[in-house]
């Protein structure tokens, strides 16, 4: 039996249940399984960063380029796999203003997963706005049709307190499909914050936790580390097409937007989180977070240290 | 055509607007398809749409256009359906009551359904009484309340009436029952159940919406719903006979229904059947003079006489009218004074004359106070249709001439930025039709917010946040930033970020006030001064 697959009891219901946007789960796996198998093999660390140059690039070229530099997306979902994506798709905001992960990148990577195979891809994210409004206007709606994809409807049932285990946190509410996928790629948009100076990979754990979340903010640089030790992603893709360089994380005015067309995909949080930071003239040293995730192992931000990749097209 | 028939063709046309009804009800809320085409999603805010006509049964509902006409002076959209039931009553009678209202339908289940009596003593309950005069009464107080500036017909109104029941306490209470079941069912470990407790969470979510939906005094709505449905195994159809105010408007009407029940005294073997059957307490049995205002057109008399003796025939000799209703002069009188009464007694608490309370938050749209109270129906059409649940029935904050009408609490939801649904669904106007350009670039605000800096984590020395400012809609935001040195609880200085708000961009849309982490009572609250239906409840010059 494969135990990173505890799902097939409501696998039998899914034509039931598989409704516009929502499907209901169960959710009760004890523990994070996807995180078992990470500690399972550790792979080689490496980073890649895509760069769309011409003027009429193609997304999808790019996204395809930057996986096959990482040794192309089978390396990371295997056959049958169910992966869940978490994008930032939490502000019910238009794709043009960067508040939420560009729709065309989402897209282009639920199309990879399913080309290596993936059973299922559910694109999941505990929204601050109304998630019907979310998946609407950020255009993650469109996606989730266009692609055969899940969109998973946050609600209660679906959070279960769970142990994190970290400096600042113990137990929490987290959003179940995220810990009881077998596959978990991280697909934030980088922006500019208010309070963390930068919300990048590691920030976006605050959408996979209900519960008192917002008070999180008042230890923000650890509490995002504890979360980001507990989620530990397969890869992640930081979508730095077109950043918000003010006013974040939620903006709301086209001139907060600059467009720098890249992705950074790694398998390192850290230094995923590092090489976008320099995006916006920042060094990793100065986040608060990064510190404290290099400081408790989580990654490092010299990349140096990886297997580091470029691609141009 | 046969009795029997007409009676099989009444149920039919009963059942089929009931589940209009419910669809309806059901439909109004936020539309279900997210999948909306990445075009339209690129190009602007999108207007939100209900693809369903669910404002009909009040539109059909001549007594919301004639109160909406006399006392905001406004002919609702889709008046003319009310124009065509008052047209079908003039030649049939109360067939709306009989055929076509969803209340009326329900209590003629319930008083269908085992009634508790049985022969003589259902035949008693159904002989007349001057307790019908009742509705009459209500009718007239009512619409002149209505004339006279304060529309309190919703309270009342059977469609408004069944609305709110079903929508804000039936409704949610079955899905909060329901959502219960299907947890305890999910810790079971026969595999059956297991899987039927996800069935019912779908089959919730469907049916009722996403999450558990709360409403201020919806206990007391739920429990105002089931007395009057209890009242029904006192006397069949009790509200219809006896409260309904639309009842009565109708009644008036059928004066001149050229549908009549005609009698053949010698075949007549006062059985009593017909009295046993009759559902309006119209003195259907030969002898008795026929009360066409009191008739619900239910054919069951008609129906059930073993010897021929009713009939409905048309007769077309309309100079000849039928009975006038039996109003009563105490009825009357007692209506007029209770209409003036209450306009008069409801400005007594000062609110929309005098003061505003600070916790009336009305919803996007609405117009000034006054033209407000002269058009809300307090049906719940928009506390259904929200989808973040802050759209709630006022307790006291409106006054008590404002009783059940809608207002927001921040603490249960927040107005969504781009959400218009509240102004798409009002029946009457009361919360007038607005774009999402409106909310954001203006000029519709619903309040401003303040900071307690007592409360506020950063102001107090507590420790930084700044989930008030990240959850700002607004571009620029209305929530800004100023470095400051406070003092924590040891002593120490620190520099924080302490929130400000600019009250000329706030819109008051209270997300801020919702997603606060200081719990209890909100650090940053909403309160209505500043709202742009006002020209008095204004903060800045």
């Amino acid at each position: 039996m494969n135990i990173n697959h505890p799902i097939t009891r409501r696998e039998s219901l899914k034509t039931l249940i598989t409704i516009s946007g929502a499907v209901a789960f169960s959710g009760v796996s004890r523990f994070p399984l996807a995180a078992l198998a990470q500690a399972k093999a550790a792979p080689k660390r490496f980073i890649v960063e895509g760069v769309g140059q011409t003027q009429a690039y193609s997304l999808k070229e790019l996204m395809r380029g930057v996986f096959d530099a990482a040794g192309g997306m089978t390396q990371f979902v295997s056959k049958g796999d169910v992966v869940a994506i978490k994008p930032n798709i939490s502000w019910a905001r238009r794709p043009e203003l960067a508040a939420t992960t560009n729709p065309q990148v989402l897209e282009a990577v639920i199309e990879l997963c399913y080309e290596a195979g993936a059973k299922k891809v559910r694109i999941v994210d505990h929204t601050i706005h109304d998630a019907r409004r979310c998946f609407a206007i950020t255009g993650a709606g469109m996606v989730a049709k266009k692609t055969n994809a899940d969109l998973v409807f946050p609600r209660s049932s679906l959070m279960r307190q769970m142990k994190i285990n970290g400096h600042r946190l113990n137990v929490w509410p987290v959003f179940v499909p995220l810990v009881e996928a077998d596959k978990l790629i991280n697909l934030p948009v980088a922006k500019h914050h208010g309070l963390s100076s930068l919300t990048l990979g590691i920030k976006n754990w605050i959408g996979g936790v209900g519960g008192r979340r917002y008070a999180l903010h008042q230890d923000i640089h650890q509490t995002i580390v504890d979360l980001a030790q507990f989620f530990r992603p397969t890869v992640t893709l930081i979508d730095a097409t077109r950043i918000m360089i003010r006013n974040g994380p939620s903006g709301g005015s086209p001139s907060d937007v600059a467009v720098k067309n890249t992705l950074i995909l790694s398998n390192d949080q850290v230094a995923a989180d590092a090489l976008a930071t320099g995006l916006f003239g920042h060094r990793p040293e100065d986040m608060g977070f990064i510190r404290l995730a290099k400081r408790s192992g989580l990654g490092t931000d010299d990349l140096n240290l990886l297997d580091q990749k470029r691609v141009v097209i | 055509m046969k009795a029997q028939q007409l009676v099989r063709i009444r149920r039919i046309s009963q059942t089929v607007f009931l589940l209009f009804f419910f669809f309806f009800l059901i439909e109004s809320r936020l539309p279900h398809d997210v999948f909306v085409d990445y075009s339209t999603v690129f190009s602007s805010e999108v207007d939100l749409e209900i693809n369903y006509p669910v404002r009909f049964f009040f539109q059909l509902d001549p007594l919301v256009s004639l109160s909406s006409l006399v006392s905001g002076h406004q002919l609702i959209k889709g008046f003319w359906w009310a124009f065509i039931t008052v047209i079908v009553t003039l030649f049939l009678g109360r067939v709306f009551c009989g055929f076509v209202c969803p209340l009326g339908t329900i209590h003629h289940m319930v008083s269908w359904f085992k009634p508790t009596l049985k022969g003589q003593s259902m035949v008693r309950a159904n002989e007349k009484t001057p307790s019908q005069r009742v509705k009459y009464f209500l009718l007239i107080t009512v619409l002149l309340a209505a004339v006279l500036g304060l529309n309190a017909t919703g309270l009342i109104d059977p469609i408004s009436l069944l609305f709110r029941s079903l929508a804000l306490a039936v409704f949610p209470g079955l899905a909060a029952g329901l959502l219960e079941l299907s947890e305890v069912m999910a810790l079971s470990d026969i595999k059956g159940i297991n899987s039927l407790s996800y069935g019912t969470e779908y089959l919730v979510q469907v049916l009722f919406g996403f999450g558990y939906k709360a409403y201020q005094t919806a206990w007391f709505i739920g429990i105002v719903f089931l007395v009057i449905l209890f009242l029904n195994r006192i006397r069949p159809r009790f509200w219809c006979r006896v409260l309904c105010p639309l009842g009565a408007l109708l009644g008036i009407c059928s004066r001149f229904s050229i549908l009549r029940l005609e009698k053949n005294q010698e075949k007549c073997t006062n059985c009593n059947l017909c009295t046993k059957s009759c559902q309006g307490a119209a003195s259907p049995r030969p002898g008795q003079d026929w009360d066409s205002a009191e008739c619900l057109m239910c054919f069951n008399c008609f129906s059930t006489c073993p010897e021929d003796a009713l009939t409905f025939r048309f007769r077309w000799s309309p100079l000849k009218l039928n009975k006038a209703p039996d109003m009563g002069r105490r009825a009357v009188l007692a209506g007029l004074l209770g209409g003036v009464s209450l306009p008069l007694l409801g400005r007594l608490d000062g609110q929309a004359h005098k003061v505003t309370d600070p916790r009336l938050i009305r919803p996007p749209g609405s117009l000034p106070e006054k033209e407000f109270l002269t058009l809300c129906q307090r049906c719940g059409q928009c506390m259904k249709v929200c989808p973040t649940n802050v759209i709630n029935p006022t307790l006291t904050e409106a006054g008590m001439a404002g009783f059940w009408t809608p207002h927001l609490i921040m603490t249960q939801g927040y107005c969504e930025y781009t959400c218009t649904l509240c102004g798409d669904v009002c029946p009457t106007g009361a919360i007038r039709e607005f774009s999402v350009k409106e909310k954001i670039e203006g000029p519709i605000k619903i309040g401003s917010v303040h900071i307690d800096r007592g409360r506020c984590l950063p102001w107090s020395g507590n420790g930084p946040c700044i989930v008030c400012e990240e959850h700002c809609p607004t571009s620029p935001k209305a929530i800004y930033f100023h470095k400051g040195l406070v003092t924590g609880p040891d002593g120490k200085e620190k520099l924080l970020k302490l929130p400000y708000v600019d009250l000329k961009e706030c819109v008051g849309c209270g997300i801020c006030e919702y997603k606060c982490p200081v719990r209890g009572r909100p650090a940053i609250r909403t309160i209505s001064a500043g709202e742009s239906r006002s020209l008095e409840n204004q903060i800045l010059l």
